[in-house]
């Protein structure tokens, strides 16, 4: 910072830093042409260009360009030049020459004699046939975020040299041009935003879609499924078997985010697709592993438990590979039952046990971690014990009000995670 | 989530602190694949980690899934009993190789 002011006043002796007062009529002239142009205008580069030729005009020059920084080739790009030979399109290293120097300084230069300034570089020049004699630069900074720079080049009259009284109205220019550039990438980035908003909306939809239809009580077997964000990596299904028995599931894919919904939607696929033809939840979970890990990336993996529940015996067979420990609450008590196999998608080939249990008049409940690590005021998760105090609260609900009762319990916690929850339900023949 | 990576006998001990969460594994990966891939035997220890999600205990399995492709070994050493259970629970003790220690997977190796 400090050399600016030394370097002009070398450069010119005595220059009044102050314009008489038709220059100031003039410059602020000017910059309301500008400022409108950049309000009005939809097209950016066709604004940047009018501008520069109205300053270039205002201070006579022989030529001007406009140069944006492109931090990726750590380069300044041309996108803006008048003159007799126009160079838009010319790349420069970002370090180079004086409008190097004014931007790594994020000041103005003011060159009355390029010769002198052993930083001048002529590839310019070589570019455009032209002979730099003196030169004003101005750099295009918005918060702390360096954008670019405005070059002009001789002036036309007077002894054909940049003083520094010109260096305010490129100052305007440079200051309202990173402005226009500023709101226009800003403006850019919202409708990317918006756009990947509404492509995440869909995605949601389908997921949603993938999830089965409600079915009202008395029906025993009910679900619910809350993501944390848009789209979800858990789900639940269940499907009506032809010998009266019903299959259901709950998977838990790791991670968050679209790549999770994304293996969520093939897990979900598979398994509505399976669960018709193949009644033995081990049996159906060791060929989704199989499946799964033929197209795994990424060491992502999915959690799930699969069962069928026997309506008239209230026999549930139960198979459950790496997920969270399924929870039976039967006659005030509680037991859990623990994962046989790790998860789906890491190691093929692996077989996966299943359990036999008897609900005996009670509820089976599964459910995705998200419910268990759910924040509490107090900070802590909520945990078994507090998901088991939410099944006694409202264990005399109906089963699909009891499943909202609890989710909504959960909700009103801190969500981590997406939430889902599904109980089978063998009350119905217990009464 | 810190992380320190050196040398031991000829091996490759990551010591992983703190959260390996959803906002931290992207650099698990990153770390634990990089040392896979110099192709010597891995060890990570985890006894200094807090809490390991589902997309940390990933990170785990794609670098021990990249290390079998290599044909070298890769183990969980010092495994806290907070990141155990996890372990445990998913029934993942049956995928990884645990040791209790470090010398005892090193020792273990030879």
């Amino acid at each position: 910072m400090a050399d600016a002011p030394n370097e002009k006043k070398a450069l010119e002796p005595g220059a009044a830093p102050t314009l008489a007062a038709d220059e100031v009529e003039s410059a602020f002239e000017l910059l309301a042409e500008m400022t409108s142009g950049f309000a009005e205008s939809q097209d950016l580069e066709a604004t940047l260009e009018r501008a520069l030729t109205s300053v270039a005009e205002h201070l006579d020059a022989e030529a001007g360009s406009l140069w944006l920084l492109d931090t990726e080739r750590e380069e300044l790009h041309c996108r803006a030049s008048v003159g007799p030979n126009p160079i838009t399109g010319l790349r420069l290293p970002m370090t180079q020459g004086i409008i190097g120097r004014s931007i790594a300084q994020n000041t103005c230069q003011c060159v009355f004699d390029v010769s002198k300034d052993p930083a001048f570089s002529t590839k310019a020049d070589d570019e455009s046939g032209m002979v730099t004699r003196s030169l004003l630069c101005a750099p295009m900074s918005f918060s702390d975020e360096r954008i670019g720079a405005i070059e002009l080049i001789n002036q036309r009259s007077g002894d054909g040299h940049f003083h520094q009284r010109h260096v305010y109205p490129l100052q305007v220019l440079a200051s309202s041009a990173a402005l226009a550039i500023a709101n226009n990438r800003m403006a850019a980035s919202l409708v990317e935003a918006e756009r990947t908003r509404r492509e995440l909306e869909l995605a949601a939809e389908i997921q949603r879609n993938l999830l089965p239809a409600a079915r009202p009580d008395p029906f025993p077997v009910q679900g619910l499924n809350i993501p944390a964000r848009t789209v979800s990596g858990d789900f639940f299904d269940l499907v009506s078997l032809a010998d009266g028995r019903i299959g259901f599931c709950l998977g838990d894919v790791s991670g968050k985010g679209i790549n999770a919904a994304m293996l969520m939607a093939k897990t979900a696929s598979l398994y509505r697709c399976l669960a018709k033809t193949v009644p033995s939840p081990g049996e159906l979970l060791r060929q989704l592993n199989d499946e799964i890990c033929e197209t795994a990336t990424r060491g992502m993996f999915v959690t799930m438990a699969a069962g069928v529940y026997d309506p008239t015996t209230g026999a549930v067979r139960l198979a459950n590979a790496g997920h969270e420990p399924p929870v039976c609450h039967a006659q005030g008590g509680f037991s859990v039952f623990e994962a046989g196999a790790p998860p789906l998608g890491i190691v093929p080939g692996v077989e996966i046990p299943e359990a036999e249990l008897d609900l005996n008049g009670g509820s089976l409940y599964i459910f995705s971690d998200g419910l268990t690590e759910a924040e509490t005021q107090s900070g802590d998760p909520l945990g078994r014990a507090g998901f088991e105090a939410l099944l006694s609260k409202f264990c005399d609900l109906p089963l699909a009000g009891r499943v909202e009762a609890i989710v909504d319990s959960v909700s009103q916690l801190a969500l981590k995670d997406d939430l889902t929850l599904l109980a089978v339900s063998d009350e119905a023949r217990s009464r | 989530m810190e992380h320190t990576v050196r040398e031991e006998r000829g091996n490759v001990v990551v010591s992983l602190k703190g959260d390996v969460d959803l906002e931290h594994s992207p650099k698990a990966r990153e770390v634990l694949l990089g040392c896979v891939g110099g192709g010597q035997d891995v060890f990570v220890d985890l006894s200094a980690v807090s809490y390991i999600d589902s997309s940390g205990v990933a990170s785990l399995v794609e670098a021990f899934q990249a290390s079998k492709q290599k044909g070298t070994r890769f183990a969980l050493v010092a495994v806290n009993a907070a990141a155990l259970r996890v372990l445990e629970l998913a029934r993942l003790d049956k995928v990884f190789t645990i040791h209790e220690s470090l010398s005892e997977g090193i020792g273990g190796g030879a």
